[in-house]
């Protein structure tokens, strides 16, 4: 029925078939939005949050999300600048990918603020010490610059192609596509390193506070460099699980296997960083300020050692060395393995710098705090996933999408692959 | 025309041993205040209370159990080098709340606030406090509320202010008087109330305001923490989380050196090696 | 025109760029922002020229004075009035939570009659015509002594008016409820003679040797003794606090002595066999019974004894007994937490004899025997033959414990009708659930409360009475206050929040609906007529400062001691129930014990460790805990000869093991009060009565308990 919206050369499932899977998604979806509107008109009550947890669920569903959704930067700056061509099978893809996280990270933004009407203060008030300001405006341009850069995919859909002012607009934007690449990378840099400042300046919390250079805290360089690092693998996990529910091979294996590469030695690279890093905080810093590491990690009824085992050993040496060795890089099974080990360290991470920071007592009466979150916070955390499915199905379906697809799903041209 | 000239630094001194626990701070903050209350405060990771009263012990069993009670509202720290970057002033993205240089009181607007609690989170004493709910006062009662204290409404943080509308009140009084503020004139709510007279309240910057007295602030950083500005050459005084340099403007005092040891984290041994230091000047006392 | 789809979109486009580009969005956003800051649900208060008015408290029988800012009239704070002679410039948490008393929207807002149990709103005049109707019929049924008053405290020209009706009615069925100040008036007159009172001069004392008194914890005038608590680091005066726990005054005290719950009263008589078998007492005028005295204590008392008997080594009592004596200004005091409820006079009487042996009695830092307050002169009353033989005839009891035990055991009623002012028996005194069914025998019930507390819902008729910042009264001093002092509250508001009445007024409105020599005694327009009239001599004083100072500092007289009470060595108070845990009853100053039930501010205050949600915590010596295998915050079954109930259990090594503790003042059934109300254990509803021989005080200091996992 909408064979006309659809790319040329490829086959899409009927119709019917096709709603039928959206209205699922739909109806979470909508979940979500009514949690939303909750939160809205009745207040942050609704959530579990306290005084001691004012960082919770969604910000780390923030962080997490931005830091996976890295990916598109990362991509870009190596396709555009570093001119590493084979990579522009998977950049459409990864643009959506950073399209449909920084949308969500700015919608749990509005939900997560006491008074979203007032949002706009961080622009128009803002104080440029705060780590937060930073983040702020770049993600807010950096937004600016994904939906740039989705545009010309959109434009391309074979019925908008159609209009000459859209084949020409998208034509151009894609020649100049290197600048915006360039921006993005620059604002990424800021912004993924700004995240990780607003936990390393915090010199209250010593958790979370890091010495560093100059005015940016370790954590500001580690957060820039773990979303490089495994924000391609989350591309690759999305890539791969697009492939399971379309039935279709989308992007070629030497594409993945090049991106899984640079990803497993930013990875390996990264862990040896964050390693000296904790070293470093848990026999130096935080000493210093009168803490021993196990303060950090015992007396409370969740976080221990296991969770510093999971980020750094679990979540990012074995993915990492999994990636860098090509015998278990090219091997599918490991690789999936790998990858999806590398997308669930960096949430750990993130969870660990916001969520076990806030838990941590301070005061030496203080005490442990811990939280789960109410449904109204899984609901509207959820939200951003079933929009972020709705979003790639439509772009999977009407955009082309994936250059390869019609050259890996042509019977001989797979067999000779 | 007499003008406020010289910047203040006003700050308490809280003694320990006179402290009775009886909770009067605590609600004499929450009238003066306009601070609302719901029908369960028992929660209190979310209970609105800018003074909040803990219960310290020695940790110690039957009977050599010890108990003392530690007062703590905002302590308005003035951050590394006492520079005006209070952790949560450096931290919040509107400028929502912001460092007095003229009193060193760290203020909040909740008009501007929108509620991102990242002062909340860089707050180590947990000073600051969210309005969860928009506050609801039983029918009749909003006719006790003063009109010195903007009521707030939910989704924005709010936290002790030193009484700042009491300083505003005896600021107007003094410059209409063309004269300074005296010492009596501008106490905080908690100050008046303590019914043991166990904070004392004043401008740190004047030698003859009794608080400045009892604390004898060490004006230079201290030799063994260069961010810490304004140590106490009293060996009974202490601020709480010294070490971390927020350098707070309140103060406390014990001669029980369990509760002073309580006021900050150390190593195994270090407090042996800390406890005899007091002040970066090399005369003692 | 034809509009094709193209034209249409390029219109619509056209549009939204040019709203875009426009002030619209921009004007929108700040709007939007500053309706946030201007919600019509967030109040704006009335500002106004400031005064501050003073007033004084009657919320407790501390009798602070208060300094309460009002703009433009409208009270908004209130603080302690700097240099008032009670409690210079300080105030508990409670009194400075006043206004939420005031303006309570659970207050009774008008008098109320109970119709098919349910309570409707009548006018004043329908209410004192139905009260007067039914005491009128009892009148001329000549069963005028079957009318019954419980107040609160004897004190001021207020309670004295329900008294003046009582005899001009003919009754002598006036009682007061369990107090400090009682406590100390009968131990006065047990000891030293009547009409005095016991004030202790701790602000001078440099020795206070304290048998369980919450110093801090609310005893006496809670201010003051704050204030006496304070100075003692520069007085360098030592504070020796003896109880089982650690209340926050054995935390602050200079030596904490655990003893065994309910042997305080041992422990001072042992100290006394000390001092008078080593010869260290001071002598003076110890009158009759001194010598059987001294051989009973000497004998029944002696160290090895009462080491038994409290825990205490006999070395440390007779340290103890040496310390005392050795300071200059040493004190003993008696009434353990507030000194109120459950204590005895045994006790009492123990305690204030150490001071008479230690020679400290009307001695600076000591024990003051003062004269009781005496500065209302009311005409005598006009008593007609009714009025003279019911008022002739006996007490049905002396206390009210006694009066509920002997309304309980009666099967003939023997009350007919009942006034209760300013008390919360049906909550306060234990075994609550006796007391409500004796009190459900009195056909004829009427409450002046001003809150629809426990007792007021058992009523008939409520003639509720404006809160204290509402009304003209005397507010004399007492409960161990070494000073005499009348203080003057007065109205901070123009007029009363609700359509209450000073209860002075009703009483008078009453009395002169029933005519005769009962409107005959009541002759005054009003209240406050009356009161500027009684209290005639102290008056101009009083109304031009709001306080006039009686008497302070040691009386100049020496005093006699009656050792007879003791020497016969009456029995202590034991524990009822089973079980192998003590449970005591502890006041903790953030909860009232009392009326008026705690403020939302005060219930705020209290910690987690005692309410969590709505369920009490009791304290328990983890060890204790452990055995019985209970887990720290975890719910437990408390069980005592009245019941079992369900508590949580906090872990507290500040408790002696095999004792628990659990605090005064949760467990209310208040309707529409959220705040204090259906909260806890009312720890009265675990407790029965033992009253005491000779006193008729209820001297449960506890029960035995059980505990298990829930």
């Amino acid at each position: 029925m909408d064979s006309a919206l659809i790319p040329e050369g490829v086959k899409r499932c009927p119709l019917p078939k096709f709603l039928f899977g959206l209205a699922i998604v739909s109806a979470v979806l909508l979940w979500g939005v009514y949690a939303m509107f909750l939160c809205w008109f009745k207040g942050l009550n609704q959530t579990n949050m306290n005084d001691y947890y004012g960082f919770a669920l969604w910000i780390w569903a923030d962080l997490a999300v931005i830091a996976l959704g890295g990916g598109a930067f990362f991509t870009g700056l190596l396709k555009y600048i570093f001119k590493v061509d084979e990579l522009k099978n998977i950049i459409n893809f990864t643009v959506i990918i950073g399209f449909i996280c920084y949308s969500s990270a700015l919608l749990i933004l509005a939900i997560d603020i006491g008074q979203p009407l007032r949002g706009w203060f961080i622009f128009w008030h803002a104080n440029v010490h705060s780590m937060l300001t930073e983040v702020a405006f770049c993600l807010s341009c950096y937004f600016a610059v994904l939906t740039i850069e989705f545009i010309p995919n959109i434009l391309e859909n074979r019925q908008l192609n159609k209009v000459g002012f859209f084949h020409h607009l998208a034509h151009n934007m894609h020649g100049v596509m290197a600048i915006f690449a360039a921006t993005g990378a620059f604002l990424s840099f800021f912004h993924q390193g700004s995240l990780g400042g607003v936990a390393g300046v915090l010199y209250g919390r010593p958790f979370a506070f890091r010495e560093g250079l100059l005015i940016w805290p370790w954590t500001f360089f580690l957060f820039t460099w773990s979303a490089a690092a495994f924000g391609p693998c989350f591309s690759l996990t999305v890539t791969w699980i697009t492939e399971k529910v379309t039935g279709k091979k989308l992007v070629s294996d030497k594409t993945v296997h090049l991106l899984a590469k640079i990803s497993g030695w930013m990875i390996t690279t990264y862990m040896v960083a964050k390693i000296i890093d904790t070293i470093y905080w848990a026999t130096v810093t935080a000493p210093s300020m009168g803490f021993k590491m196990s303060h950090f990690y015992s007396n409370n009824g969740f976080y221990g050692y296991w969770i510093l085992f999971a980020e750094i050993i679990l979540g990012g040496l074995i993915p990492g060395l999994l990636l860098v060795f090509k015998g278990t890089r090219e091997n599918p099974t490991t690789r999936l393995a790998a990858i999806i080990l590398a997308g669930i360290g960096v949430c750990i991470n993130r969870w660990v710098m916001v969520l076990q920071i806030m838990a941590v007592p301070v005061m030496p009466f203080d005490t442990w705090a811990l939280y789960i979150p109410s449904w109204q916070e899984v609901a509207t955390t959820i939200l951003p996933v079933a929009y972020g499915i709705i979003l790639i199905a439509l772009a999977y379906r009407y955009l082309p999408v994936f250059p390869q697809e019609v050259e890996l799903n042509t019977p001989a041209k797979t067999a000779a692959e | 025309m007499i003008h406020d000239k010289k910047a203040h630094k006003f700050g308490m001194v809280i003694d320990l041993d006179k402290c009775t626990g009886c909770g009067s701070c605590m609600v004499s903050c929450m009238s003066e205040n306009n601070i609302p209350f719901k029908e369960d405060e028992s929660n209190k990771l979310d209970t609105l209370t800018w003074m909040r009263v803990f219960k310290l012990t020695n940790g110690k069993s039957f009977p050599d159990t010890e108990v003392a009670y530690l007062p703590r509202p905002c302590q308005h720290c003035g951050g590394w080098g006492d520079h005006g970057h209070s952790p949560c002033v450096s931290v919040c993205p509107a400028t929502a709340t912001d460092y007095g240089y003229d009193t060193g009181i760290v203020s909040q607007i909740y008009t501007r606030c929108f509620g991102c609690r990242y002062c909340m989170g860089a707050c180590p004493y947990k000073a600051r406090y969210f309005n969860w709910w928009d506050p609801k006062w039983p029918e009749g009662m909003e006719n006790y509320l003063s009109p010195n204290v903007s009521p707030r409404m939910r989704g924005v943080v709010e936290k002790c202010s030193f009484c700042y509308h009491r300083y505003q009140l005896a600021r107007e009084k003094a410059y209409a008087e063309e004269r300074e503020i005296e010492e009596m004139e501008y106490q905080t709510a908690c100050t008046t109330a303590c019914p043991s007279g166990a904070i004392i309240f004043g401008d740190l910057n004047n030698p003859e305001h009794k608080v400045t007295q009892i604390v004898k602030p060490d004006p230079h950083p201290d030799a063994m923490n260069k961010h810490v500005v304004g140590k106490s050459r009293n060996p009974y005084v202490f601020r709480l989380l010294e070490r971390l340099g927020t350098n707070p403007k309140v103060y406390y005092m014990s001669e029980r050196e369990w509760v002073r040891k309580a006021g900050d984290n150390y190593l195994e041994g270090e407090w042996d090696k800390k406890k005899n230091h007091h002040g970066s000047s090399s005369s003692h006392g | 025109m034809k509009v094709d789809r193209r034209s249409f979109l390029g219109l619509g486009l056209g549009a939204a760029a040019g709203i875009a580009v426009s002030p619209v969005a921009i004007k929108l956003t700040d709007d939007s922002s500053i309706w946030t800051q201007n919600w019509p649900w967030t109040p704006v208060p009335e500002d106004g020229e400031i005064t501050y008015d003073h007033t004084a408290c009657s919320l407790c029988p501390g009798s602070c004075g208060l300094s309460v800012r009002r703009i433009k009239g409208r009270p908004v704070k209130i603080e302690g009035i700097d240099g008032y002679p009670v409690n210079n410039g300080g105030a508990c948490l409670h009194g400075i939570a006043g206004l939420q008393y005031l303006y309570d929207p659970s207050r009774v807002k008008t008098p109320m009659k109970k119709e098919n149990g349910r309570f409707k709103a009548i006018s004043w005049d329908a209410a004192i015509s139905l009260v007067a109707e039914k005491l009128k019929d009892l009148r001329r049924k000549k069963m005028s002594s079957s009318l019954a008053c419980i107040t609160g405290s004897d004190k001021g020209s207020v309670n004295a008016l329900f008294k003046r009706f009582m005899d001009a009615y003919g009754s002598a069925n006036a009682l007061s409820m369990p107090s400090l100040e009682g406590n100390l008036a009968l131990t006065a007159a047990t000891l030293h003679g009547a009409d005095h009172t016991i004030g202790f001069d701790l602000e001078n004392s440099d020795f206070i040797l304290s048998f369980g008194a919450g110093i801090i914890d609310g005893w006496g005038s809670p201010v003051a003794c704050f204030q006496a608590n304070a100075s003692r680091k520069e007085r360098h005066a030592k504070l020796f606090q003896i109880e089982p726990r650690l209340s926050n005054t054995a935390a602050l005290a200079d030596k904490w002595i655990p003893i065994k719950p309910g042997t305080e009263a041992d422990l001072a008589l042992g100290i006394c066999a000390v001092l008078l078998n080593k010869n260290i007492f001071t002598p003076g005028e110890f009158g009759t019974g001194f010598s059987r005295f001294t051989a009973m204590v000497q004998k029944a008392y002696a160290p090895a004894k009462v080491e038994a008997t409290t825990g205490i080594p006999a070395a440390q009592i007779d340290a103890l007994a040496q310390a005392f004596v050795k300071a200059d200004m040493p004190v003993a005091v008696p009434g353990r937490g507030r000194g109120d409820y459950g204590q005895s006079l045994r006790e009492f009487a123990a305690v204030q004899t150490l001071n008479a042996l230690a020679g400290r009695l009307n001695q600076k830092g000591g024990a003051f025997v003062m004269a009781a307050a005496d500065y209302l002169s009311f005409p005598e009353a006009v008593m007609d033959m009714t009025a003279e033989a019911g008022a002739g005839k006996d007490k049905l009891a002396a206390t009210v414990p006694q009066f509920f035990d002997t309304l309980a055991a009666s099967s003939a009623p023997a009350v007919n009708a009942l006034f209760v002012y300013n008390a919360n028996p049906c909550y306060t005194l234990h075994n609550t659930a006796e007391i409500k069914k004796a009190i459900a025998k009195v056909p004829f019930k009427v409450s002046f409360s001003s809150f629809m507390d426990e007792t007021a819902m058992e009523c008939d008729v409520i003639l509720p009475a404006s809160t204290f910042l509402e009304r003209l009264e005397d507010v004399p001093s007492g409960a161990g206050l070494s000073r005499t002092v009348v203080g003057l509250s007065r109205p901070m508001v123009k007029k009363t929040v609700f359509n209450t009445k000073n209860p002075g007024d009703a009483i008078i409105m009453l009395a002169k609906a029933m005519g005769g020599t009962v409107a005959e005694s009541f002759d005054w327009d009003s209240y406050d007529q009356c009161l500027e009239s009684v209290a005639g001599d102290i008056w101009d004083t009083l109304s031009d400062e709001g306080v006039i100072v009686l008497s302070k500092g040691a009386p100049n007289e020496t005093v006699a001691t009656d050792f007879s009470f003791l020497s016969a060595n009456p029995a202590g108070a034991g524990t009822t129930g089973q079980g192998d845990f003590t449970l005591v009853a502890i006041d903790n100053l953030r909860l009232a014990g009392t009326v008026p039930a705690a403020s939302p501010f005060a219930i705020k205050t209290v910690s987690d460790k005692v309410l969590l949600n709505k369920d009490i915590l009791v304290d328990i010596n983890p060890d204790s805990a452990k055995a019985k295998g209970l887990a720290n915050g975890g719910d437990a079954k408390l069980t005592t000869a009245l019941g079992t109930f369900k508590v949580k259990v906090n872990f507290d090594q500040g408790i002696m093991p095999g004792v628990i503790a659990m605090a005064r003042g949760l467990g209310h059934t208040l309707a529409n009060n959220p705040f204090a109300g259906g909260k806890g254990v009312n720890v009265n509803d675990t407790i029965g009565p033992m009253i005491e021989e000779g006193s008729g005080l209820d001297a449960a200091f506890g029960t035995k308990a059980s505990i298990s996992r829930a």
